[in-house]
């Protein structure tokens, strides 16, 4: 009934627009448009099947465009837009195959594309976690109820948060080599989006397992890394805080200056940057 | 300009046959630099209370929101009035906006440059914020709604 003036656009159309050959950020309109389809429709289908009929192998530049998209749409998108990622890993994997290392680009497809396809695995793995991780109470009730699944869990999105670390210092030195390049640089925003979901759930889920375990030492490992990524996690946001690009254009979550204490209970979490 | 502007959309009203609700969207949203004013939004959040009219104001809303960049103005006075809406009008409102809460969470990175190359967009993206926190809060909701009922009550009998 509402937003039928919406599915009369063309999807290929603003597929084609959003990873145009232009060294710049993709277009946010364009990119809204596609995640807008989604839900629209209800299906990610027709999303995934435009974007792999673009024609796109010879130009890294539009590679990386099309990255950067799907990884928007994964995140905003209907939960079919997981999904359709996961059936489509063997053509995501082929673009990161592609390139060698000759410019600055091809490290970077290379990176994106093998992050793109673990986090497409982790949430084939774990149902209940939506693109961007957005707290959802009942899932850390399940992990909590089944320790193991838990422990699981968290070891899991310590891997993905892990891979995202690394990618983003790529990205960051990638940016500030080429001077703060836009079209690298929007693909940080969906990084830090991600990166901070993650880190939110990390917190809250350690907490209830702290809180329904009666073996604190079993955990200690996860809080170890946990630790380690929180301060990797600061200076990675104090680095982008220094982007105006990024700055302008979204908020750049501040983490509390100590670490978050794990075993208290689950009301003082610092100032909330969302 | 701004008059002739407003003689061109009461034109536009009657050529693409407008409902008398939609129209009142249409001024309170329209690309004015000011308003919409409180009386406007009220006078909408009223017309929401009946079936037929709710549909013709949702509709408008929609695609003032899904307006292009260099329009901002509609896209920001559409969440302030969706915002409005959703404390003071009915019910119907709230299940809309839930719907379709990835219509506004989506504005929460637009971008905009007027001609001047100044950046518009900021405005549009702390509202879509503000206004899917408030969507996804059902207990702030209520109470919000609730707090507005209640001032509604006491201008009703004050007058």
């Amino acid at each position: 009934m509402f937003g039928l003036s919406r599915i009369g656009t063309d999807i290929s159309t603003s597929v084609k627009k959003a990873c145009s050959s232009a060294e710049t950020a993709p277009k946010r309109k364009h990119v809204r448009a596609c995640i807008l389809y989604t839900w629209d429709s209800k299906s990610s289908r027709p999303f995934w099947e435009s974007i792999k009929l673009l024609p796109i192998q010879d130009n890294e530049i539009q590679v990386f465009k099309a990255l950067i998209t799907m990884h928007k749409v994964c995140q905003e998108g209907h939960p079919s837009a997981l999904v359709g990622g996961y059936r489509n890993i063997p053509w995501i994997e082929s673009l990161g195959r592609y390139r060698g290392n000759e410019s600055p680009y091809g490290r970077l497809i290379h990176a994106y594309a093998a992050y793109l396809v673990q986090k497409l695995r982790f949430h084939h793995d774990h149902r209940g976690f939506n693109g961007t991780f957005e707290y959802k109470e009942y899932v850390s009730l399940t992990a909590v109820s089944d320790p193991n699944e838990g422990y699981q869990n968290i070891l899991d999105l310590e891997d993905l948060q892990d891979s995202l670390d690394d990618f983003g210092k790529l990205v960051l030195a990638a940016a500030t080599h080429n001077h703060g390049n836009e079209c690298m640089v929007s693909a940080l925003v969906p990084q830090i989006a991600e990166s901070y979901g993650i880190y939110k759930f990390q917190v809250s889920m350690l907490r209830a397992m702290y809180r329904s375990s009666d073996a604190p030492e079993a955990l200690e490992p996860l809080k170890e890394r946990f630790l380690g990524q929180y301060h990797r996690l600061y200076d990675f946001y104090a680095d982008c805080s220094a982007i105006r690009y990024l700055t302008s254009l979204i908020t750049i979550p501040r983490l509390p200056f100590e670490p978050p204490n794990l075993t208290a209970a689950d009301d003082e979490d610092g100032p909330d940057a969302r | 300009m701004s008059t002739t502007k407003a003689v061109l959309r009461s034109i536009k009203n009657v050529t693409n046959g407008y409902s008398a609700a939609q129209v009142l969207v249409r001024n309170a949203t329209s690309n004015d630099p000011s308003g919409p004013t409180v009386a406007q939004m009220a006078d909408v959040a009223n017309h929401t209370f009946d079936r037929g009219e709710f549909l013709e104001i949702m509709d408008i809303i929609d695609r003032r929101l899904n307006d292009k960049g260099k329009y901002w103005r509609h896209v920001a006075k559409s969440l302030t009035l969706l915002d409005y809406l959703v404390r003071y009008g009915s019910e119907d409102v709230v299940i809309w906006g839930k719907d379709n809460v990835y219509v506004i969470k989506t504005l929460r990175e637009f971008q905009a440059t007027d001609s001047v190359g100044q950046d518009q967009g900021a405005i549009v993206r702390v509202k879509a914020r503000e206004l899917s926190d408030l969507l996804n809060d059902d207990e702030r909701l209520r109470q919000e709604r609730e707090a507005a009922s209640k001032k509604r009550g006491r201008r009703r009998r004050r007058f």
